[in-house]
């Protein structure tokens, strides 16, 4: 067991070295800042950054993107507790009783109890990482294409539970991704496909312009709609240190958030914001007195931030094991890795044992480095929250701007990014979640070549998907998803978690 | 016979887009080879789930008449036109050199909010101007010209 953990040891030496220290920092910065911030969240932000590392070794180019995502998550839930606002998607059901706490005076140990549960979860985190990744890329070499498709299913289904709005909608969204993603060249025939005769559009559409159409423009825009609202607290933040009867309700709590992101972080489609859902639903549901939630009942703190940090953290496991990016976020550092010319993989882990273990160690750093940033510094944060909107969407736009053009040095993506952001603002106004769409895309190319290929070996039976072990479990475990998604208590918190949101 | 009502206009108008993009695509995916399901063409997939699409967007119409919702705000045009424009005029990069577009590009979006007070954004396009410059340029060496290139030089 303790053998396990010996590579992070290894890793730790790498995630030590001044250069990568200073960008797990300045990636934890960043992500809180914008998770801090509502308006702009680590997708946006992370294919802003994305061609800034060419320039970086790949280690200290993953170690500041993963920074970012997790650092995020602290982030997020102070402008949860003090404004009402989820500073970051993953944040919202953090609303509900955060917000109230603080009304009751005690916004102080509602921050504290986010930032140390997002703590113990990022270590728990990073060794189960450390545990289960070595055996889950092992078990990658037994995937199939069928397993590999199956797998994907199970994703977009996930995928589906955090969307706002309807089911059909939802799969409506998911099914204009994965046509989306067909454009461009077969990688079979070599056929162009719906490419209207743009030669830019030969390798299909640029994942970073389409990302931060929908998210950032198409968010800019809605924000812009309606004159700022935003109080923040003005009173005393008050006594950071929860009493002993936090401690005691956080406590199993936390433990539960933590286990419960850690394995929904695994799931392609998975991540922050499902897995804080799902903590914040069971917490309710297992609780003496379920009344309590909503009107500032600490666990309900303390289950969701553990269980987006842990499930931020382990989604790195399908891209480092599978090769198959669980999110978009994850997808971008994807796209850093083939920057370097590393594919993400099974392989990653015996052929780059420094990028893989410097990474995982790296979270150690960066958790320890997030509650110094987030807890004495909280009022920093809070003063940044009074800076007006007006003033700073246009820097987010200026950002989007280089971010895109310099990825390719293609104008023509600068263009699609003002059709996806209108698109995207079009999406908001009809009540569609991008987020599924998004996802969709990603995979959409995977999910071809592994149906194409199970489909010849198969030779044209279809049975094959439900025939083979692990693809039936696969496939079973997404229509038991579904099966949760219509069942009426997990109904009711995601609607009320919605209906918090502005 | 009552006449048929939209009761669900966001629904509707994604049920739309949904059919009318997916018809788009199966039109020019059209003269792709399909394939059979065991050697799938370049074609079978768009074309099948171009189908399904429809079959989603039919269903999201039909609900958009017989289960009502609230109609969504109209369109707030003034950003939606101010920020398209700012990007189109980041498009001019290569052209004028980031100083100057950066500056465009800001005061630009800033049409979008009508709380704009002109001294604080034209501070802010120089101080973001001069910052993209230092970062981007300057020290990650990224390749866009700093100044006009329109003249000629």
């Amino acid at each position: 067991m303790l053998d396990a953990f010996a590579p992070i040891f290894g890793g730790l030496s790498v995630a030590l070295e001044p250069a990568n220290l200073l960008y797990c920092f300045i990636g934890a910065m960043i992500g809180t800042l914008i998770g801090v911030l509502p308006g702009i969240g680590p997708i946006a932000t992370v294919a802003m950054l994305l061609p800034v590392t060419f320039y970086l070794s790949p280690v200290s180019a993953l170690i500041m993107l993963a920074g970012i995502y997790y650092g995020a998550q602290y982030g997020g839930s102070t402008t949860a507790i003090l404004v009402n606002l989820p500073g970051e998607n993953s944040s919202v059901v953090t609303c509900l009783d955060g917000y109230q706490l603080a009304r009751q005076g005690r916004a102080g140990p509602a921050l504290a109890v986010a930032a140390l549960a997002s703590l113990f979860a990022g270590v728990c985190a990073t060794l189960v990482i450390a545990l289960f990744a070595p055996p889950l890329a092992e078990m990658a070499l037994l995937f199939g294409p069928a397993e590999y498709f199956s797998l994907m299913v199970l994703g977009l289904v996930a995928a589906i539970v955090l969307a706002q709005g309807s089911l059909v909608s939802a799969l409506g969204m998911i099914v204009l991704g994965l046509i989306l993603s067909m454009v461009g060249t077969d990688v079979n025939t070599g056929a162009l496909r719906m490419t209207l005769g743009i030669p830019e559009l030969n390798d299909g559409i640029g994942f970073v312009p389409l990302a931060m159409g929908l998210f950032a423009i198409g968010d800019i825009i809605r924000n812009l709609e309606n004159p700022e609202a935003r109080s923040v607290m003005t009173g005393k933040i008050g006594q950071l240190w929860p009493t002993r009867d936090d401690f005691k309700r956080c406590i199993p709590a936390v433990m539960r958030g933590t286990s419960l992101g850690s394995i929904l972080g695994l799931l392609p489609g998975g991540g922050a914001m499902l897995s804080s859902f799902a903590a914040y639903t069971l917490e309710k549901r297992i609780s003496d007195d379920p009344s309590r939630f909503g009107r500032g009942a600490i666990e309900g703190v303390a289950a969701p931030e553990s269980a987006n940090n842990a499930g931020a953290q382990t989604s790195f496991i399908p891209l480092l094991t599978l090769g198959i990016p669980a999110n978009p976020v994850i997808a971008l550092m994807a796209g850093a890795m083939m920057i370097h010319g590393i594919q993400p993989g099974p392989q990653v882990m015996t052929n780059n044992p420094d990028l893989f273990w410097g990474l995982i160690a790296s979270m150690l750093v960066g958790n320890a480095m997030l509650v110094v940033i987030n807890l004495p510094l909280i009022g920093l944060w809070v003063s940044l929250l009074k800076v007006p909107y007006r003033l700073f969407y246009p820097a987010i736009l200026v950002f989007c701007c280089i971010g895109v053009y310099t990825l390719n040095n293609s104008i023509f993506e600068v263009g699609l990014l003002i059709l996806f952001g209108v698109v995207g603002y079009a999406f908001l106004k009809w009540g569609c979640e991008p987020a599924p769409l998004l996802l969709a895309f990603v995979l959409g190319p995977l999910m071809e070549e592994n149906l194409r290929r199970a489909m010849l070996l198969s030779r044209g039976d279809p049975s094959t998907f439900i025939t083979r072990p692990i693809s039936l479990g696969l496939l079973l475990a997404a229509f038991g998803l579904l099966l949760l998604i219509v069942l009426p208590a997990f109904k009711r918190t995601r609607a009320q978690a919605f209906q918090e949101q502005p | 016979m009552l006449p048929i009502r939209i009761r669900n206009r966001g629904e509707f108008s994604f049920a739309t887009v949904l059919i009318g993009g997916a018809a788009w695509g199966l039109w020019l995916v059209s003269d792709l080879r399909f394939g059979t399901a065991m050697r799938m063409g370049p074609g079978y997939m768009p074309t099948m789930l171009c189908w399904i699409a429809i079959g989603i967007g039919a269903v999201l119409a039909i609900r958009s008449v017989a289960v009502s919702a609230p109609p969504p705000a109209a369109w707030a045009w003034r950003p939606v036109l101010s920020i398209s424009a700012a990007i189109g005029a980041f498009m001019l990069v290569e052209k004028i050199g980031l100083l100057v577009c950066v500056g465009l590009v800001v005061l630009v979006a800033s049409l979008g909010d009508r709380e704009t007070r002109w001294s604080h954004s034209a501070m802010l396009a120089a101080g973001l101007a001069t910052f993209a410059a230092l970062i981007f340029v300057v020290m990650l060496g990224l390749p866009m010209p700093l100044l006009p290139t329109l003249l000629g030089y």
